[in-house]
């Protein structure tokens, strides 16, 4: 039987005006999950930006990424996704 | 003017994008300390996205690195240089080199970042006796060096002792620096008083400090501004004062006289600068002429 090597990283904190970003692989497609006070109103732009981070960073394999929101801005948000998915590839932060 | 200098926390959003909200008159955005090992490259990358992106009202923004005897200070100056900070505080210098190594290290990035060259000051932070001992070649290691500071906890940890309220242990070492600063034409700013619930032991010091001749001291919290500010401000009788003298040098000088009587006291070049230095902390001028 096969088996997989799966990942897991994370950045942020769950803060105020701070988002906890976890990165997890490999998938099949890149997933993204948003929870948090704001997810419902905001989720569409945190995944437009979850989404323009990793494709910034040539992200082309499949990830789960979820972020777990407590009020962050959009530059929060993507530093932590970059930081986050880094992490998670383990080359040098750009 | 640099009469507080509020540290925030490289790793804390909240603290990053409402710190200008105190006004302060500068921001020291912190990569060191405050952020623990393992978050070191997500602070840098949040930092350096908060600075392209960030509102900083009037304040001076500038961002303690990590010290030259680790490896993220070079990783530090690349990612915040290029968004245009207006100084690095550099912690642990201890000679002139350090600093040269600095200088060259931000000359490289200014560079390749289209950034005018020297633009990004230098702020040394003393924080060992040697620092201390060297603080003049330090201070005229780089023309980009604005301003020297002693570091109050790992200096008393150098010098074999422990912070007091009195700051007995940091005493002559404020003395030295004014000292050097002043030989080398930089600011002389003060180390942070730790004990954030002590107005009046913060007054006192700062009153020490501001009779020395120190230009502002650093802030740990927010609380702790408006009491530096009073402090350093002119009181509306010195402001007073202060503009009679200038007026009375200018009325001299415009009759082509080199020195004027104002309430039988001889007004002469250091008076009308001290005069002219307290309308600038009022801010009533930018006009300093220290040389006159």
């Amino acid at each position: 039987m096969e088996s997989m090597d799966f990942k897991t990283s994370q950045a942020g904190t769950l803060e105020s005006m701070d988002c906890l970003v976890t990165v997890t692989g490999p998938s099949d497609v890149r997933i993204i999950e948003v929870s948090g006070g704001s997810a419902s109103r905001f989720r569409t732009a945190i995944e437009l930006k979850v989404n323009e981070v990793l494709d910034g960073m040539g992200c082309d394999a499949g990830v789960r990424v979820t972020v777990q929101d407590n009020g962050a801005f959009g530059v929060v948000l993507g530093a932590r996704v970059e930081a986050a998915f880094a992490r998670y590839r383990g080359g040098a932060l750009s | 003017m640099r009469r507080t200098m509020l540290y925030l926390p490289g790793n804390n959003p909240n603290m990053l994008l409402r710190g200008h909200l105190f006004e302060p008159d500068g921001l020291v955005i912190d990569l060191e300390d405050s952020v623990s090992a393992g978050e070191k490259d997500s602070a840098r990358i949040l930092v350096r996205d908060v600075l392209r992106g960030g509102e900083f009202g009037n304040c001076e923004v500038t961002v303690r690195i990590n010290a030259a005897d680790t490896d993220h200070w070079r990783n530090d100056v690349g990612a915040v240089v290029p968004c245009g900070v207006a100084g690095l505080r550099v912690p642990k210098v201890e000679n002139p080199q350090m600093v040269r190594d600095i200088d060259e290290e931000i000359s490289a990035v200014e560079a390749r970042s289209a950034i005018e060259p020297g633009s990004v000051k230098i702020f040394c932070l003393l924080e060992t006796a040697m620092g201390v001992w060297n603080a003049f070649d330090i201070a005229k290691a780089s023309p980009r060096v604005t301003a020297i500071l002693p570091g109050g906890e790992d200096l008393a940890a150098d010098l074999r002792t422990s912070r007091s309220r009195e700051g007995t242990e940091l005493e002559w070492i404020r003395r030295m620096i004014i000292v050097a600063a002043r030989a080398a034409g930089v600011d002389a700013l003060d180390t942070v008083y730790p004990h954030v619930n002590d107005d009046e032991g913060l007054e006192r010091e700062v009153g020490f400090i501001k009779q020395l001749g120190y230009d502002g001291k650093s802030v740990i919290h927010p609380n702790q501004i408006p009491v530096i500010h009073a402090v350093f401000n002119p009181t509306e009788k010195e402001i007073q004062t202060a503009r009679r003298i200038v007026d009375a040098a200018a009325e001299a000088a415009s009759r082509g006289l080199g020195a004027v009587s104002l309430d039988g006291r001889m007004i002469d070049a250091p008076v009308i600068r001290r005069a002219r230095y307290t309308l600038m902390r009022a801010g009533l001028s930018t006009d300093l002429e220290m040389k006159g």
